[in-house]
C-alpha cells in the first residue's frame, strides 16, 4: 500500500523504497509486561526516596531545611550549576562555531580533541591539579574545572545542529546588510538554541551531581552534604531530605528546559563555504578551542604523569592493592554492562517496533534516572535494602544494581537506535522463509543488532567504572574500586599513593571512552 | 495442486479500507500480474497473502488449505508462501549463500540447493559475496533464489525491478518469468506497469481502490477492458461521443474486422456506433444499450489507421517517439480532436491533410454521467 498515507512509513535501514504496511501493530502483551517491570525495577529508588522522606514529619522537613548550613548548601550547588551551565552554554556555543565555520588544519581532529574531556571523570581532573597545585580550594577552581570537563557537552550537539542547518538563511542576511556576527545571532542561533539548550541541561546535571571534584576541591555542595550527612554524622533524615532537594532542583531544570527548547522547523543543510579569518583571530579561535580540554585532561595527566615518575611513588606502589581494586572495577563493571543491557532490551525493543504514545511516555520513564545523582541512587538503595532486605545492605548485588539503575538509560539509547536500524522488512521476509518470531529475532534482528547492543554494554561498562559517589555508599566494607582507592588517597593529601590508581583508571576507562568517541555511531554525550 | 483461491477478502488498517471483496483464482503453475496504480492495494494484498496482516473477512486459500479466514491466520512460517521484497532487503549480515539457504533446514542437501539456485538465477560464483557487494539487479535475483529455495506453493514478487533502470528492467523481468516458468512456481506479480505486466503474465488482475476491477489474459484486458478506467489505466484511448445502433456492420467493409489468435476470444461487433469516425463496428462492453442511446466511444490509438478511403483528418500536433509517433487529428466535420498512432517512418507533416480508417471494432461504455468518473 505505497500511497496510503496514514499506515505507510519508509523503514530506515534500507536505501531506496521500503514500506512497511501497518506500521502501528499491538504489542505483544509479554513485552509490554517486560518492559513495565523493567521501569518499576529502575523506579525503586525514587520511589522509595519519596517514602523515606515522606515519613519525617513535615515540621521534622522544615526544620532541616531552615537551617543555615542546608541554605548554605543550595546556595552554593545552584551558584555553581548555574555558572558552570552559562559559561558552558557560551563558551561550547562559540567553540562550536569555530569548528564548524572557520577554515583552520585538522579541523576533524580539533572536534575529538574537543570532546576529550568527556572521557576523564571529574574526579580525576580535580587529582591531577591538586597534585600540581595542593592549595586548590573553593568556587572557583571547580568553576572552572567543570566548566572546563562539562562544555563538551554542548559543543558536540550545537556542531551537528550547526552542521544541519541551511546557511542559506545566513547568507541571505548578509546580502541583506548584515555583518558576520549579527547574521549568525539572527539566523542561525534560533536553529541551534535547542541543541545549545539541552547541552546546558547536561552540564546543569552533571555539576549539580558532581561529588568526587567538588569534595576534592572542599567547595561544599549538597551531594557533599548528603555524603557527609550519612557517612559522618548518620543522621538519615537529614541525608534523605538532602537528596529530596537535589531531586527536585533536577526535576525543576529538567521541565524548565522542556519548556525552554523549543523546536525547529528543519530545513535542508547547506553549507557556507568555510571563513577564511586572519592569522591572529585563527590563533584566538583555536586557543579558546584547546583550553577546555588542556584543562581538562592535559592538564590533569600531566600532574598525574609527573607524579607517578617520581621515585619514591614507584617504591610504594602496593601491587596486589592495586590489583584487587582493579579487578573489582572492572569485575562490577562488567556485570553491570550485561545487566544493564539485558534489563534495557525489552523497552528497547518495544520502543523501537511499536510507536504509540504510552509506549513513548513509558521510555521517556526509563531515562529518568539519568537525572539522577548518584549519590541518591546510592542512598536510597542503602535506605531500601537496610529496610526490605537487610540482608542484601553493602553486598556487590546491591552496587551492581545501582550501577544499571544508574546507568540503564546508557544502554537504553543504543539498544532502541540498533533495533531500529533493523528493517522490519527484514523480519517480515524471514517469516515467510519459515521463520517462527523467535526464531526471526534470534537469526536476524539479534545478530545485526549485535555491536550496537555491545557499544551499548561498552559505554555502561566505562561509566561504572569512573562511578564514584554511590559506590562509595554502597560497596561493602574492604571492596574498592580504583575510582574509591583514588578518592580516599586524595582526601587524605597522600597524592603519590593515589596516583597508580588514577593511571590505571585512566588506561582501563578513559582511553576505551576516548576510541569509542571516535566511533560514528556513539552519541558523545554518552560518554 | 497450489491453486490459490481468494474468497471475498477484506481487509482495513483501523478505519482504513485497503481491500474490499477481493476474489481471485490463481491457477497452479501460473503467473499473475496485480496491476494497479499506486494505493490500489496490491501491496496490501500481498501481505494478506503472505499472512502478515489479518484480513477481516473472507478466505485465502491454496489447494485444500486454508490460510488465512476472519477467525484464523496461519503465521507466515508455516504458510509455504514466497516473498520477494521490492527492494530485495537481502540480510546484511549474512553472505549471499547464506542469504538464498535461510529458509533451507541445516545438512548437506542445503549446500547442493543453494548452488541449483545460484545457477539457476545466475549468480554460480557468487555464493560466498555479501549483500553489499551486489548490483541492483543481482541483489533482486538472490531475493528470487531465497524466495524460491524451500520450494514455495506460491511466490509473491512485489514490484522487484522497480527500483532498477529500465534497460536492466526489462531484461531481468523476462530472466525472472523463465525462470518462474522453468520452477514451474506459481506466483504473484504486483506492478504498476502496465508493460511488465502484459509481457509477462499469464493473467492480469487490474485492481483500482481496493477491488479487483477486471480478471483476463494480457489481451483481453487490454483489447476488452471492462471499464472506461481499465482501458485507460492499460494504454492509451481516445475518447468520443457516439450513438449506438443495433444492426451489425458488414465488418469486412467497414474494415474493423482482423482475425484473432487462435483461442483468443474477442469479443465480436455486436453493433456499430455512429461518431466523429463515422459508422463504426463496436462492441458493448457493459450492459446492452438500445438503439439510439447516446454511449461513450473508446479507441485505442493504434487501431487508427492511414487509409485513402477513410475519414478526412488534418494533423495538428506529432509526438515523436522514434519507432512511431502519436499524432493528433482534428476531424473537420465537428472539430473533435483523436489520436492515432503512426508507424515510422512515413510521418505526416503538422496541418496535413491526411485519412483515417478505424481498423478494430470500437468499444461501447455507457455515456458518462453528469459526475464523470476520475481516469
Amino acid at each position: 500500500m505505497r500511497t496510503s498515507a496514514t499506515s505507510v512509513k519508509p523503514a530506515r535501514a534500507l536505501p531506496g523504497q521500503v514500506y512497511v504496511v501497518d506500521k502501528n501493530p499491538r504489542a505483544p502483551w509479554w513485552l509490554v509486561v517486560a518492559s513495565v517491570l523493567v521501569i518499576v525495577v529502575v523506579s525503586v529508588p525514587l520511589f522509595y526516596l519519596v517514602v523515606r522522606v515522606l515519613d519525617v514529619s513535615p515540621s521534622g522537613i522544615l526544620d532541616i531545611l531552615a537551617r543555615p548550613r542546608v541554605l548554605s548548601l543550595v546556595f552554593n550547588t545552584v551558584g555553581l550549576a548555574v555558572a558552570v551551565t552559562v559559561t558552558g552554554v557560551l563558551g561550547g556555543t562559540v567553540i562550536a562555531a569555530v569548528l564548524t565555520r572557520i577554515r583552520f588544519r585538522a579541523r576533524g581532529t580539533w572536534l575529538l580533541v574537543s570532546a576529550l574531556p568527556l572521557a576523564v571523570p571529574s574526579y580525576l581532573a580535580s587529582y591531577g591539579w591538586l597534585v600540581l597545585i595542593p592549595g586548590l580550594n573553593g568556587f572557583v577552581p571547580s568553576y572552572a574545572l567543570l566548566t572546563a570537563v562539562t562544555v563538551p557537552y554542548v559543543i558536540l550537539p550545537v556542531a551537528a545542529a550547526l552542521r544541519g542547518t541551511s546557511a542559506d538563511g545566513e547568507a541571505v542576511a548578509r546580502t541583506l546588510g548584515l555583518g558576520p556576527i549579527q547574521a549568525f545571532w539572527k539566523v542561525t542561533w534560533p536553529q541551534v538554541r535547542p541543541a545549545a539548550i539541552a547541552g546546558g541541561l547536561l552540564v546543569f546535571l552533571y555539576t549539580l551531581s558532581d561529588f568526587g571534584l567538588v569534595a576534592m576541591l572542599r567547595y561544599q555542595t549538597l551531594t557533599w552534604g548528603v555524603h557527609q550527612a550519612y557517612a559522618a554524622s548518620f543522621d538519615r533524615a537529614h541525608a534523605a531530605v538532602l537528596a529530596m532537594l537535589l531531586v527536585v532542583i533536577a526535576i525543576a531544570v529538567v521541565v524548565a528546559e522542556r519548556s525552554a527548547r523549543g523546536n525547529v522547523h528543519r530545513t535542508t543543510a547547506t553549507h557556507l563555504p568555510l571563513e577564511e579569518v586572519r592569522w591572529s583571530f585563527r590563533w584566538l579561535a583555536l586557543i579558546a578551542v584547546a583550553t577546555p580540554p588542556v584543562v581538562g585532561v592535559v592538564i590533569p595527566l600531566l600532574g598525574l604523569g609527573m607524579r607517578l615518575a617520581q621515585a619514591e611513588t614507584l617504591r610504594a606502589i602496593d601491587y596486589s592493592r592495586l590489583a584487587t581494586a582493579t579487578a573489582s572495577t572492572i569485575g562490577v563493571a562488567l556485570a553491570a554492562a550485561l545487566l544493564a543491557v539485558l534489563v534495557a532490551l525489552p523497552l528497547a525493543a518495544l520502543a523501537a517496533r511499536y510507536s504509540r504514545r504510552w509506549v513513548g511516555a513509558l521510555e521517556s520513564l526509563g531515562y529518568v534516572s539519568n537525572a539522577l545523582p548518584g549519590i541518591v541512587v546510592g542512598l536510597s538503595l542503602v535506605f531500601l535494602s537496610l529496610a526490605l532486605l537487610p540482608g542484601l545492605y553493602q553486598t556487590v548485588a546491591l552496587l551492581v544494581f545501582a550501577y544499571v539503575v544508574l546507568f540503564m538509560p546508557k544502554a537504553l539509547g543504543t539498544a532502541r537506535s540498533s533495533i531500529e536500524s533493523v528493517s522490519p522488512e527484514l523480519i517480515s521476509v524471514a517469516r515467510t522463509l519459515g521463520a517462527s518470531p523467535f526464531t526471526a529475532w534470534r537469526r536476524v534482528t539479534l545478530p545485526l543488532a549485535l555491536p550496537g547492543l555491545g557499544i551499548g554494554a561498552l559505554l555502561v561498562a566505562i561509566t561504572t567504572m569512573k562511578e564514584l559517589p554511590a559506590t562509595l555508599l554502597l560497596r561493602p566494607i574492604g571492596f574498592d574500586t580504583l575510582a574509591t582507592e583514588l578518592w580516599s588517597k586524595t582526601v587524605a593529601a597522600e597524592f603519590g599513593a593515589a596516583a597508580p590508581y588514577a593511571a590505571v583508571l585512566v588506561l582501563i576507562a578513559a582511553i576505551p571512552a576516548m576510541i569509542l568517541s571516535g566511533v560514528r555511531s556513539v552519541a558523545k554525550e554518552e560518554m | 495442486m497450489t491453486t490459490l483461491t481468494l474468497e471475498g477478502v477484506d481487509l482495513s488498517y483501523g478505519s482504513r479500507v485497503a481491500l474490499k471483496k477481493v476474489s481471485l483464482v490463481v491457477p497452479s503453475g501460473s503467473l499473475v500480474a496485480i496491476l494497479g496504480p499506486s494505493g490500489c492495494g496490491k501491496t496490501s494484498l500481498l501481505m494478506a497473502l503472505a499472512g502478515l496482516v489479518p484480513i477481516s473477512s473472507g478466505s485465502i486459500t491454496v489447494g485444500s488449505r486454508e490460510l488465512s479466514s476472519n477467525h484464523h491466520r496461519i503465521p507466515p512460517e508455516q504458510r509455504g508462501i514466497g516473498w520477494v521484497p521490492q527492494a530485495a532487503s537481502l540480510f546484511p549480515h549474512l553472505s549471499v549463500g547464506e542469504n538464498i539457504g535461510f529458509g533451507l533446514p541445516k545438512g548437506r542437501r542445503r549446500t547442493e540447493r543453494v548452488d541449483e539456485l545460484a545457477h539457476l538465477v545466475g549468480l554460480s560464483g557468487f555464493t560466498d559475496r555479501s549483500p553489499g557487494q551486489l548490483s541492483g539487479g543481482q541483489a533482486q535475483r538472490v531475493a528470487l533464489a531465497r524466495a524460491l529455495a524451500p520450494a514455495p506453493d506460491v511466490l509473491l514478487l512485489d514490484e522487484p525491478f522497480g527500483a532498477l533502470d529500465s534497460v536492466l528492467r526489462h531484461s531481468l523481468a523476462r530472466d525472472v518469468a523463465r525462470i518462474l516458468r522453468e520452477s514451474d512456481a506459481t506466483a504473484i506479480l504486483v506492478t504498476h506497469d502496465r508493460e511488465e505486466a502484459l509481457d509477462l503474465a499469464d493473467f492480469v488482475a487490474v485492481m483500482d481502490q481496493g477491488r479487483i476491477v477486471q480478471v483476463g489474459t494480457p489481451r483481453e484486458v487490454y483489447e476488452s477492458p471492462a471499464t472506461p478506467w481499465v482501458a485507460s489505466f492499460v494504454g492509451d484511448t481516445v475518447e468520443l461521443g457516439g450513438i449506438w445502433r443495433d444492426e451489425a456492420l458488414n465488418c469486412v467493409t467497414c474494415g474493423a474486422k482482423e482475425p484473432g489468435e487462435p483461442g483468443v476470444t474477442r469479443l465480436g461487433c455486436s453493433g456499430h456506433v455512429e461518431c466523429a469516425l463515422g459508422n463504426v463496428a463496436a462492441t458493448a462492453q457493459v450492459g446492452e444499450p438500445v438503439d439510439g442511446e447516446a454511449v461513450r466511444v473508446v479507441v485505442r490509438p493504434e487501431w487508427l489507421v492511414p487509409a485513402t478511403t477513410g475519414i478526412p483528418a488534418v494533423v495538428k500536433t506529432v509526438a515523436y517517439a522514434g519507432h512511431d509517433a502519436l499524432v493528433e487529428f482534428e476531424l473537420p466535420e465537428r472539430g473533435d480532436l483523436v489520436r492515432a498512432r503512426i508507424a515510422a517512418p512515413f510521418l505526416p507533416a503538422v496541418g496535413q491533410n491526411f485519412h483515417l480508417a478505424l481498423r478494430h471494432p470500437a468499444l461501447v461504455f455507457p455515456a458518462p454521467q453528469p459526475q464523470p468518473e476520475l481516469a
